[in-house]
């Protein structure tokens, strides 16, 4: 009897040491499924987060998707998860993300945004210029620069010239449009592509095969091996649908 | 007792207490395997109420069911300003669509007017502004234009939702949520107000009551990104009588129309941005 209780009590110490050496495994399970929730929450603003929508019960507390993603088109549910596109903004942060970086969204929106230098005409001359102007010398010439439209003196007049390349300003000209090409950005303005520099902004040679959304000011329309284009500083721009609208892709013959 | 039965006598004495911790680690793991799969979520079926589904679906099979048909819509899009002001453009599409392969649509702005043709064998843009046109080789049925068009070219053919061989498949198939409003009328036509949620999209359809179940407004909002933009869609004059010949959908160069190149849609090397600072 003695033994018998000896025993019982040795089975019981074991079995209670086989709860405590199975506890981890208890316990192993509770983070991961922390983790899966976590990981549930970085998907959710993901531009395809279309498996955490799923399955989510929709008695849930709504949660709140942070703005980060931008759609090339809107009106569709079918493609409502095509081409969806990370908002940049951790980029060029030191600009003004919020002036420069914006959806492209469907360009078949119609929003009349006139700019200074979409008066641009090439030889045109003034007696004098707006406060404001600012003095430049580009390659040891003299130059005068208002939002995005240059100047040369000519006489008692300043005749309005196009943007020399190299010409280096503080600050972007009113609507200038985010370009990247490869891995830079370029910003396009009066048919200039600048280029951040410390300090300011630096008009860089136009590069070729990207796309615009509209011709610089006073483009001459040219036809290039039959086909329809445009001219502007001895740069080529030709007619191209992009996302079902007409834009233009730099291009030299 | 010899020696050999004293053996067997311990070994047995002490695996008996072995098996039992063994057995109880077994059905340890056991609960805390089955407690892990408790707590994984559940897979939630769609919480979408039976009478939404219901006219959501009568109004798909009316839609599918017609042969042809033409309609007018007028689109409200917010556009989001460099300034963070949100405001809304606007622009008229008038439709019409042939099934199983035919498709033609106008879109009109103050600023803009385009054309877009769908035969059974290729889409084409027209620019009437520019006078510019571009085609490019087409499946041979709606759905599979419109994958093609949006998917390698970055075009949304105008209410394609509409479109579609299926429009209640089409609109109910990612959805998480679903609700009737309750009745509303839209431009004096009495109709059913439903909300549906994607997750991260929600939209709102408002069907016609009565022997036509037309949509008669459709609301989209983008709740992912900035400012949650909304799309509307107020859509007028269905037609389902009014036949529709094939030179409606084939594609006829204007005079003087110059052809250029449509683009298939970059993804990572060029994307470019609109608008600047704030006049």
């Amino acid at each position: 009897m003695r033994f018998a209780n000896f025993a019982s009590i040795r089975n019981i110490g074991i079995g209670a040491l086989a709860v405590l050496a199975t506890l981890p495994l208890l316990y192993a399970q509770r983070p991961q499924q922390s983790q899966r929730d976590e990981r549930t929450q970085r998907v959710a603003p993901s531009p395809r987060g279309e498996p955490a929508s799923r399955g989510v019960s929709v008695h849930a507390p709504e949660e709140r998707h942070p703005a980060v993603v931008d759609r090339v088109n809107h009106g569709t549910i079918r493609h409502v998860d095509t081409h969806i596109v990370q908002r940049p903004i951790e980029v060029h942060r030191d600009i003004d993300v919020h002036q420069h970086i914006a959806a492209h969204h469907d360009v078949d929106v119609d929003i009349h945004r006139p700019q200074f230098w979409h008066d641009f005409v090439f030889g045109a001359r003034f007696h004098g210029l707006r406060a404001g102007y600012v003095q430049l010398s580009v390659g040891g010439a003299p130059y005068y620069y208002d939002d995005g439209i240059y100047y040369q003196q000519v006489g008692n007049d300043y005749q309005a010239v196009y943007p020399p390349v190299g010409a280096n300003v503080v600050e972007l000209p009113n609507g200038a449009i985010e370009i990247v090409a490869g891995n830079l950005a370029y910003y396009y303005a009066g048919g200039a592509f600048y280029v951040q520099q410390a300090g300011g902004f630096v008009i860089a040679a136009p590069p070729m095969g990207v796309i615009v959304p509209e011709l610089p000011p006073g483009t001459v329309q040219v036809s290039v091996n039959g086909g329809v284009a445009y001219q502007f500083n001895g740069i080529y721009y030709r007619p191209v649908f992009v996302n079902g609208v007409t834009q233009y892709m730099t291009f030299m013959p | 007792m010899n020696i050999n039965n004293r053996m067997i006598n311990i070994i047995s004495r002490w695996m008996r207490p072995a098996f039992t911790a063994f057995a109880l680690m077994g059905l340890v793991a056991m609960v805390a395997s089955a407690s892990a799969e408790e707590a994984k979520p559940a897979v939630v079926k769609p919480a979408i109420d039976p009478h939404a589904d219901a006219l959501l679906r009568r109004m798909g099979e009316h839609l599918a069911q017609a042969q042809f048909f033409s309609v007018n819509a007028e689109i409200w899009q917010d556009v989001q300003l460099k300034s963070g002001q949100q405001v809304q453009a606007g622009r008229t599409i008038d439709l019409q669509v042939r099934r199983p392969n035919r498709f033609h649509a106008e879109v009109r702005s103050t600023r803009r007017n385009r054309g877009l043709y769908y035969d059974g064998m290729s889409i084409t843009l027209l620019n009437r502004i520019q006078n510019f046109y571009g085609s490019i080789p087409a499946p041979a049925t709606l759905d599979e234009a419109l994958d093609l068009a949006n998917e390698r070219f970055g075009i949304a053919m105008p209410l394609e939702d509409l479109i579609v061989s299926d429009p209640y498949q089409n609109a109910i198939r990612k959805v998480i949520s679903g609700i009737d409003i309750g009745p509303v009328t839209v431009l004096g036509v009495p109709c059913e107000h439903l909300a549906f949620s994607l997750g991260k999209v929600d939209w709102q359809i408002w069907i016609e009551q009565g022997a036509m179940p037309v949509p008669r407004k459709l609301v989209i909002t983008y709740k992912d990104e900035e400012g949650s933009p909304e799309y509307t869609a107020i859509l007028s004059n269905w037609d389902f009588q009014t036949k529709l010949p094939d030179f409606m959908f084939n594609f006829e160069p204007p005079a003087g129309a110059a052809k250029i190149d449509v683009a298939e849609i970059k993804r990572k090397n060029q994307t470019h941005t609109s608008e600047g600072k704030q006049p």
